[in-house]
């Protein structure tokens, strides 16, 4: 399973790395950055990565596969 | 107790969301301008303000700024100019926030919160053996002015003169209309008086504070103006303080009502940053933010022109059960998405949201851990103040 971001649509609230710090990271602006960016994420990250990208406010994250 | 759904006239496609009854108890209220009135008018106000409650809706309205833009001074706060960047609309606002994010991005943040702890302790120092307190005026007040002077590295002891100077913006104490805005003027010129000297004193000895970093920041390959340096910090005394403040005063009144979840965060503080969020989305303690209409929209069969206003209902989204489902009118401090637009969204949404999570995440867990049980005094009525969710008065007892 893949974490997807769109970037157009990130402003940064930030609840991504605050809920799932393995799976994102910050960049300078506080937007976010995939950590396992076109890569399969590890099987211990899937559910913790599930439940951040259900608490994007701007739908700028989705899972696939 | 009165509902605060008899503020919708669904007959009239109207509603008043400024009454003491909704700022009190507002979900019957949005509920019901959800369910029955998605767009409403202003009851007694002319044409043209367009009330938007559901929160796809709302989410559109704060996605979609070349409709409803911010690009507007049509709210006189004593300010000379708009305030940048929350007054700028796309794509010269994005200049703004590219170099002003970074500054209080959650990273940039973590340094500070032994510095939150420090003054959280230092404020519940002083009311703690009392064994009673104005939660609202020995707590919520001075908390975030302080977090405020610490960050900006401007002396502690300049707490009252801020606090005077934030309530003669938000709320001068006249009802004449010309008199409050001589009152803002008169502020907004010592304000800026204020900051001339901290921005001229910071130019002859760099010192490492939010205002120093931000006069060597640049703004599309130049430094920031003088005025720009002002606005900011305008921005961050009329953004920062009063909407934390309400937050703390709405999320404690809960708690103190609530003893299950308090005694919740007591077993387990890990829930904290949980409740915050929770707390936010179900408080909305900004009720709503204002847009004006760009272009022409139609919503919900409302024809919006350009020119008029947007009152688009944060509060309103938040507790929309086609969003968080038929626990949205509940506090679960185990909800697992929580898209709250407490925040706002969309490119303005609110620079300071990081600081004030660290604030109110720091407060709760100072709080619980010294005064795990407390309730509101006996006989002690609740006064909300509308738009930013205030409570005058908030007497607590603790146990």
């Amino acid at each position: 399973m893949k974490v997807r971001l769109d970037d157009e649509l990130c402003v940064g609230h930030g609840r991504c790395y605050a809920l799932a710090p393995d799976v994102f990271d910050a960049d300078d602006q506080g937007h976010c950055v995939l950590r396992f960016d076109d890569e399969d994420l590890p099987e211990r990250f899937v559910d913790v990565a599930k439940q951040a990208v259900a608490n994007c406010p701007e739908d700028a994250l989705a899972m696939e596969g | 107790m009165i509902d605060s759904a008899a503020e919708v006239h669904p007959e009239d496609r109207a509603a008043n969301p400024y009454s003491s009854v909704v700022a009190a108890h507002p979900q019957p209220f949005y509920a019901r301008l959800r369910d029955e009135c998605p767009v409403a008018a202003m009851e007694g106000m002319p044409e043209g303000v367009h009330i938007i409650s559901r929160y796809e809706d709302v989410k559109f309205a704060l996605k979609h700024h070349e409709i409803f833009s911010s690009d507007f001074v049509a709210v006189d706060i004593g300010q000379d100019r708009p305030l940048i960047p929350l007054q700028i609309d796309p794509p010269e606002h994005a200049h703004y926030r590219r170099v002003m994010d970074p500054h209080l991005s959650a990273k940039e943040l973590a340094h500070l919160e032994a510095d939150a702890r420090r003054l959280v302790n230092e404020v519940v120092d002083r009311f703690i053996d009392r064994g009673e307190c104005d939660f609202h005026a020995e707590f919520s007040m001075p908390l975030p002015c302080l977090v405020f002077l610490s960050l900006t590295g401007l002396p502690l002891g300049e707490l009252d003169r801020f606090l005077t100077w934030k309530d003669n913006i938000i709320r001068p104490e006249t009802f004449d209309m010309d008199e409050a805005a001589a009152i803002r003027r008169q502020t907004g010129a010592d304000m800026y008086a204020f900051f001339e000297d901290a921005i001229d004193q910071r130019a002859a000895n760099g010192t490492d504070d939010i205002i120093s970093r931000f006069m060597k920041t640049e703004v599309d390959g130049r430094l920031m103006s003088r005025d720009e340096m002002l606005d900011l910090c305008y921005l961050f005394i009329l953004g920062g303080l009063d909407t934390v403040t309400a937050t703390l005063d709405c999320s404690i009144a809960y708690l103190a009502q609530h003893p299950d979840h308090r005694r919740e965060l007591v077993d387990d503080p890990s829930l904290i940053p949980n409740a915050v969020e929770e707390l936010l989305r179900m408080q909305t303690p900004v009720m709503q933010v204002l847009r004006v209409v760009a272009r022409p929209h139609r919503m919900h069969g409302v024809e919006m022109k350009p020119g008029d206003h947007a009152v688009v209902m944060l509060g309103s989204a938040d507790t929309d059960p086609g969003e968080f489902g038929a626990d949205a009118d509940l506090v679960n401090l185990h909800r697992e998405a929580n898209r709250h637009l407490a925040f706002g969204g969309g490119p303005h949404r609110c620079l300071g949201s990081h600081l004030a999570r660290l604030e109110l995440r720091v407060a709760l867990e100072v709080l619980h851990e010294r005064i795990p049980d407390y309730r509101i005094a006996a006989g002690a009525d609740l006064e909300y103040s509308p738009g930013i969710r205030e409570i005058k008065s908030l007497p607590l007892v603790f146990a």
